[in-house]
């Protein structure tokens, strides 16, 4: 029985995501053609889709496969792999891919091929074969990280921020605002604004005990209070 | 999730039902709460592994394992037990060792082969018409092909590529540089096998299969002592950290324990536990600091001299007012202490000359054999000249007298000290040492003003040699000069006070190091009183701070005469303990036949990594330090003005150190023309060498022919870790965007080479190809033309040892190698297959001629007396004894693959050895064949299989006496043939152990007692270097075949070696007028010598790209200042700064603090420049790494071989890049620009 992909714009957007081979490149108007017509995006984020559409329809395969590497093989925080944005080299990152291969599996998949569980592309092509609820669902969970790559993109020029964006159009409502400020100030900072570069690497002053500024004034005072000894020590 | 709503906190149902009499009870709440814990903690199964980082912790770890992914892991700890009263080995596994692991899925992994673009499209371009090595022949015939991905390297621009295809251009490229430059073009570097010895037996050996060259690592690391082959004719053997808790006293020195050793730093708490006294010198206030009961801060390269004052005390205060017993027998038994040496007369003075041989003698005491190399002494019951048992003359041709029994010619011989009594020396005599203090550089003087030559008074005899009378004095008495020691003979540089300013008192190495001249007697009291007492439990730890030194030998020496003078070494809990770069492959014979390929051919092509990478980076055309500057004033006359390549050239012609590439011409051409001739190779070369048609490539590093054309990095980054004049490597070897400021010889119109051909115009990019195998995107990989992915600790089956601990260690496959990469087995198992498809083109059965220098530990050790250059005419070119052997090897080209996973003949053939002892290995060979199945046909028919990392495995742990109990015993009676004395006894208990890979999953092993090693596996002493010198009599591999502390060799002699001195550090004069900016332009800038230890937020010296490590630290690249110098130059902690000099420039941020001493700043080892580092100022390139401002610079004295201990192997002895004189300019970036820009077309 072959697979039915319910969603072929997910898929589209995977394989847009996907390493580019020559493969890809004959199957990209195919491919344009399945994003043009999807009517979830908005007018202007198939419009931005297109470019990149175009280049890796037409473009010389060699620069498609450095400027793929780059990106995302080489640039941690442009990495596809989720988790990586979430769990980054802590040992929380073995179970949540476990949670997510179980996920599949749950689904009535077995991954195949080398790829990691969180690997972005692998996720969309799991979602392309669900209920639109249920993509939906998913990928809202993960709106901040797309949100974040979105911009990160987007401050690099890449065409391929309109994957992104076209990702969180789908998702449906905005992610997590907090979420998404704590990720794209955290690793990328304007390397221009050395204030502002200072400020990422300031280190944070060490305070033991509640803050004598802030928190519960009792506590403070009572804490003030211990400071002064009632009966001072006798001298040595 | 809160589970707090299901939960009741105030009440107890009373329906609930009962149990087992009540004890049970049925619940109904929620236990939901309970799936957070049994999620966190599933697992499929635990694997045993432990990370292969070149700590060499070989700590145990428990991988959990769920679906194929890592979950976590623990510490594992079950070790096996220590003896009764010694603390156990466990918990092993640091904090980075824990957070190195989540590089397996870190985004930092490189997931499939890659290549730079540009060449992958050249390559298919050729290949759409061309076969492989027709493909790679015309690119690297176009040389605009050739520098469109050459001069990129470093600049982007990596596709993915197939396994298939990337391993085709590999082997093309190797076949076509065999072919058309020869095999010994193709280099390739991986670093301390000990971590992962099956992962670098897979590169080493697919090269020596195809006659490739191996390049050393660890004295290209300087971390090879040499004072210790030198001293002991041993690479370096110390005790396991288990021993330091026997120590009754423990220096530190220049070692950071709690921070570099932290799985081992728990037994030296322990030990103070224990009531061991502790002392740490380091110049700064280090992590080991705090835990020393006394903290001595002497400035940075000063050691030397607080080491010979520690050993002025203790001489005057143990040997001379006082004869500790102890350590009187001891140095009269193990030391060269007694023996005599030559007074030479030179320019009407006297000088210490060689050792007096028994062939100075006439009748030559009736030694026979080898009497050049016996030297002598007087026997103190009958005051008559004996030649004593174990000098290294026994050693080789002769049986049974190769020991450390005090007999001579069969008969007791006491030895005699000292002269110094009335009636047992002819005439006090001055003789002429060599002192160095006066040279200092402007940073180290003390204004110091005495003249280079002391004269001190010495008791003297007078013997007749076969060529007239000769003046002999003791090894003791010159000794006891040499450290400024007043014994009543009367004349200057000697007191007996140790606050007067006399060279080699505390007093005066207090102006040198600033350490106060009362807490140096003080030290030196109780380390010795400690020692008198324990029998020798006084131990040095030893770190890289006092071995990168350009004086490296002279720090050394001074430790280890003091360890000697109070009978320290091969006493448990004593002795010398050099923790640097951890070398100690314990199965080591078990592995050389893997790594080599010694079981197809031998010997393999190995090199020394300093002189290669001196000479092919063309680090020597930039060289600052002459000869005349390190010579001493004391040199015998002779031709030593000539730079520091010249005199590796001169090395590398007399068969002392190796060559490579090692002649002009293609070897595999040598030998068809040899053929042809109708001469043996070794005489086709010779006289081909003579008369001039044949040249060796080290005389001119520049011609085409010479450069090394491939290189492979596994294990390793090289280029951003340990490559010593990084700029250089980018310049000349790489030929991509450097940052080298200063000018080479030729256009700063100094002195040229006088050996060494000059090109003006010097080549860049000598690499055709880069492979580097990784499974991170290291500096090094960056660089490379082609990357392959390989699997990383908890992905490949491996052994791991240390020097640390005396267990055999595994790693294993937990999970399959992530994404698309491959272990190092299968890689080079895969490149050798294909190699195999691709070469037959252009290659097929071939006649190779290999060099081989001579060899330390074999016969040839004792080939060169004197020193004699052929090309100058002062002897015949006799190959293998006054030049290089030259040995023809047949290579099969076709059949690279059937024999890398067969294990050839040789083995039964040859048998197997190590260390100047061979034995047969017939049964173990056979055993394999039926463990790992044979070949039934094709080339390596009969031969035992070696196709999975397993195999490889068992093939180590088969071979080697270490983890093969019959092996052992076998080779400890064949030491007992030379020794003459039984050995057995050490291993027989353990004869029947057989250990194999599953046992060491099961728990790690134990290794047996091996003659391989000095130290001894038991349970009642924990492993100790010199154990078996001092108790089983057998004696070191010196000339003397004692611990030797005179060097006699010419070479030593002439810079000035024969005795430890005070050298201060040399000047490299990197920081130009021209060079410092900040100078001219008159801006705020200090100029500070440049240190780079290990670090506290790396794991050890490679890996830094760890978010872990970068969140702890302050996310970058950090240089430490101290608060003054920092101030001086207008500098701010977190502040921005630039450390440059003539070798290039390196961007950072300034950690300001209290610890450091002024005028030193610390660059800790290894920060990668691909992580967060902004251009500098002065080059305009990426900020470098810490070795950009460095650059190698070679010793003579280490080049040094056939002489007994001073004989070249690999890793072993040879050449070392040292690198902390170097001096830095600092300053504050005024621009910060992080260059995120297109790269530019170079």
């Amino acid at each position: 029985m072959s697979v039915v992909i319910r969603d072929r714009t997910l898929k589209a957007l995977s394989l847009v995501l996907s390493y580019p081979t020559a493969e890809l490149q004959q199957a990209m108007s195919e491919i344009g053609g399945a994003l043009a017509a999807e009517t979830r995006l908005t007018g202007q984020a198939r419009r931005e889709l297109r470019p990149l559409v175009e280049a890796l329809g037409q473009g010389d395969l060699y620069e498609l496969q450095e400027r793929y590497v780059a990106l995302f093989d080489r640039s941690r925080t442009l990495s596809l792999n989720l988790f990586e944005h979430i769990h980054g080299e802590s040992r929380d990152r073995g179970g949540a891919m476990v949670d997510l291969l179980e996920m599949y599996r749950a689904g009535g998949f077995e991954p195949t091929g080398w790829e990691l569980p969180d690997h972005l592309p692998l996720l969309l092509e799991f979602l392309a074969t669900r209920s639109e609820a249920e993509a939906r669902d998913t990928l809202a969970e993960a709106a901040h990280i797309l949100e974040a790559l979105d911009a990160r993109l987007t401050r690099r020029e890449s065409a391929y921020a309109a994957v992104f964006a076209a990702l969180l159009q789908i998702a449906g409502p905005a992610a997590d605002r907090e979420a998404v400020a704590e990720l794209v100030a955290e690793p990328e900072t304007d390397p221009d604004d050395l204030a502002a570069l200072d400020a990422v690497w300031e280190e944070t002053e060490v305070t033991f005990g509640p803050d004598p500024n802030a928190g519960c004034p009792a506590s403070r005072d009572m804490l003030a209070r211990m400071d002064i000894p009632v009966t001072p020590a006798p001298a040595a | 999730m809160s589970h707090l709503l299901d939960r009741l906190n105030f009440f107890q149902s009373k329906e609930l039902e009962q149990f087992a009499d009540g004890h049970g009870q049925v619940t109904r709440e929620s236990r939901a709460w309970e799936e957070t814990y049994r999620s966190r903690w599933r697992h499929d199964k635990i694997v045993r592994s432990t990370h292969g980082v070149n700590c060499t912790g070989s700590c145990s770890w428990k991988i959990y394992v769920k679906s194929g992914i890592v979950t976590w892991e623990t510490q594992q700890t079950d070790y096996p037990r220590t003896r009764v009263g010694l603390p156990n080995h466990e918990p092993r596994g640091c904090a980075r060792g824990a957070s190195y692991s989540w590089y397996l899925y870190s985004a930092n992994r490189v997931k499939t082969p890659l290549i730079r673009g540009r060449l992958l499209k050249l390559w298919r371009e050729e290949r759409k018409t061309k076969s492989p090595v027709a493909a790679w022949a015309a690119i690297q015939a176009d040389p605009a092909k050739r520098a469109s991905y050459t001069k990129i390297r470093g600049k982007g621009g990596l596709v993915r590529a197939s396994w298939q295809e990337a391993t085709e251009i590999v082997a093309a490229a190797n076949a076509h540089t065999a072919k058309t430059w020869g095999p010994d073009r193709i280099f390739g570097f991986s670093p301390i096998p000990a971590m992962s010895m099956v992962s670098y037996a897979a590169g080493a050996r697919y090269l020596s299969l195809l006659g490739g060259t191996c390049l050393s690592f660890y004295d290209w690391y300087c971390d090879l002592p040499p004072a210790s082959p030198q001293t002991w004719g041993e690479q370096t053997d110390v005790p396991e950290s288990a021993d330091w808790y026997n120590a009754g006293y423990l220096i530190l020195w220049g070692s950071n324990v709690p921070q570099t050793r932290t799985p081992d730093a728990h037994f030296y708490t322990e030990a103070r536990y224990r009531g061991t006294k502790s002392t740490v010198i380091s110049p700064d206030y280090s992590e080991a600091a705090k835990f020393g009961d006394l903290w001595l801060n002497p400035k940075a390269g000063t050691d030397a001299a607080l080491g010979i004052a520690f050993g002025h005390v203790i001489l005057r205060e143990f040997h001379l007012d006082r004869q500790a017993e102890y350590f009187e027998n001891y140095c009269r038994k193990y030391s060269d202490m007694p023996m005599l040496v030559r007074l030479d007369e030179q320019d009407g003075r006297l000088v210490p000359g060689r050792f007096l041989r028994a062939a100075d003698l006439d009748g030559t005491l009736g030694e026979t054999n080898n009497p050049d190399w016996k030297t002598l002494a007087f026997n103190e019951g009958t005051g008559e000249l004996v030649a004593p048992n174990g000098s290294v003359g026994f050693r080789w041709s002769e049986k049974g007298k190769w020991n450390l029994e005090e007999k001579a010619a069969g008969r007791e011989a006491r030895l005699r000290m000292t002269l110094v009594g009335d009636t047992d020396h002819d005439q006090v005599v001055g003789v002429d040492f060599p002192y160095f203090g006066g040279k200092a550089t402007a940073a180290f003087t003390t204004g110091d003003t005495r003249p280079d030559v002391l004269t001190r008074n010495i008791p003297a005899r007078r013997i007749a040699t076969k060529d007239g009378e000769a003046l002999v004095t003791t090894v003791f008495d010159l000794f006891c000069a040499n450290y400024g020691l007043d014994r009543g003979l009367g004349g200057d540089w000697v007191t007996d006070d140790f606050n007067a300013d006399v060279p080699g008192t505390p007093k005066w190495a207090e102006k040198i190091t600033g350490v106060p001249a009362d807490r140096i007697i003080h030290v030196a009291r109780e380390f010795a009183e400690n020692a008198e007492k324990t029998q020798g439990k006084s131990m040095v730890i030893i770190g890289a701070g006092m071995n990168h030194w350009y004086h490296m030998d002279m720090n050394y020496r001074a430790v280890i005469n003091m360890l000697v003078m109070c009978g320290c070494v091969g006493q448990s809990g004593g002795g010398w303990s050099h923790y640097v770069g951890q070398e100690k492959l314990r199965p080591q014979t078990g592995w050389l036949p893997l790594a080599f390929a010694l079981d197809w051919s031998r010997p393999p092509r190995q090199m020394n990594g300093t002189s290669a990478f001196y000479a092919h980076a063309d680090q020597w055309r930039y060289e600052t330090v002459t000869a005349d500057e390190i010579l001493s004033p004391t040199a015998p006359k002779g031709d030593w003005n000539v730079s520091l390549i010249d005199y590796n050239i001169r090395a590398e012609r007399m068969g002392w150190l190796p060559s490579a590439p090692q002649l002009k011409t293609n070897p595999l051409e040598v030998a068809r023309a040899a053929k042809a001739a109708g001469q043996e190779v070794k005489d086709y070369v010779a006289a081909g060498l003579k008369s001039g048609s044949l040249q060796m490539s080290c005389e001119d590093p520049d011609a085409p022919e010479n450069w090394p054309r491939n290189l492979f990095v596994w294990r390793s980054n090289l280029l951003g870790s340990s490559g010593k004049g990084h700029e250089y490597f980018l310049r000349h070897l790489l030929g991509t965007d450097n940052g080298v400021l200063g000018k080479d010889l030729g256009q700063e119109g100094r002195q040229k080479p006088k050996e060494a051909a000059w090109h003006d115009a010097a080549p860049e990019g000598k690499l055709d190809l880069l492979v580097t195998l990784d499974f991170r995107m290291s500096t090094t990989a960056v660089y490379s033309d082609i990357v392959l992915p390989t699997a990383s600790w908890y992905e490949k089956n491996d052994l791991n040892t240390s020097d640390m601990h005396p267990f055999i260690h595994p790693l294993q496959a937990a999970v399959d190698p992530a994404y698309e990469s491959r272990s190092d087995w299968e890689i080079f198992k895969t490149i050798a297959k294909t190699f195999q498809e691709v070469a037959p083109e252009v290659l097929g059965k071939e006649t190779d001629v290999v060099a081989l220098p001579i060899q330390h530990d074999t016969v040839g050790e004792l080939a060169q007396g004197e020193v004699r250059d052929w090309k100058a005419g002062e002897c015949e070119l006799i190959p293998g004894t006054t030049a290089p052997a030259y040995i023809a090897v047949e290579r099969d080209y076709g059949a690279i693959y059937d024999r890398f996973v067969a294990l050839g003949p040789l083995m039964d053939k040859l048998g197997n050895g190590g260390k100047g002892i061979g034995w047969k290995t017939q049964a173990e060979v056979e055993a394999l064949r039926k463990l790992n199945g044979e070949w039934l046909d094709g080339p390596a028919k009969g031969c035992a299989k070696i196709v999975s990392d397993i195999d490889a495995t068992e093939v180590i742990l088969m071979l080697a006496p270490e983890t093969n109990g019959e092996v052992a015993v076998r080779a400890w009676d064949a030491l007992g043939q030379t020794t003459g004395r039984d050995h057995k006894h050490l291993a027989e208990a353990k004869e029947d152990e057989k250990i194999r890979f599953r046992d060491i999953a099961a728990q790690p092993r134990k290794i047996i007692s091996s003659p391989t090693w000095s130290g001894i596996e038991s349970e009642t002493v924990c492993y100790n270097a010199g154990y078996t010198n001092v108790h089983e009599l057998i004696p070191w591999r010196t000339l003397t075949g004692r611990q030797q502390l005179y060097q006699d060799h010419l070479w030593m002699r002439a810079f000035g070696e024969g005795f430890v001195a005070w050298r201060p550090p040399v000047d490299l004069k990197t920081i130009t007028a021209e060079v410092n900016r900040d100078a001219k332009e008159d801006t705020p800038h200090v100029v500070l010598n440049f240190i780079t230890p290990h670090q506290k937020w790396g794991i050890h010296s490679t890996y830094t790209d760890n978010l872990l490590m970068l969140t702890l630290n302050r996310g970058g690249p950090v240089v430490w200042i101290s608060e003054n110098d920092a101030a001086r130059a207008g500098i701010a902690d977190n502040d921005w700064i630039e450390l440059y000099n003539a070798n290039g420039a390196l961007t950072a941020r300034a950690v300001v603090s209290q610890r450091i001493k002024d005028g030193t700043t610390f660059m800790y080892h290894a920060q990668e420049k691909i992580v967060n580092t902004p251009g500098s100022e002065r080059t305009g390139k990426r900020g470098g790494i810490h070795n950009s401002v460095t650059r190698a610079v070679l010793k003579p004295t280490h080049m040094i071989g056939g002489y007994a201990q001073l004989a070249y192997g690999f890793n072993y002895y040879g050449t070392v890049g040292s690198n902390r004189d170097e001096f830095v300019i600092v300053r504050k970036m005024q621009n910060v620009d992080w260059l995120d820009r297109p790269a530019k077309e170079a």
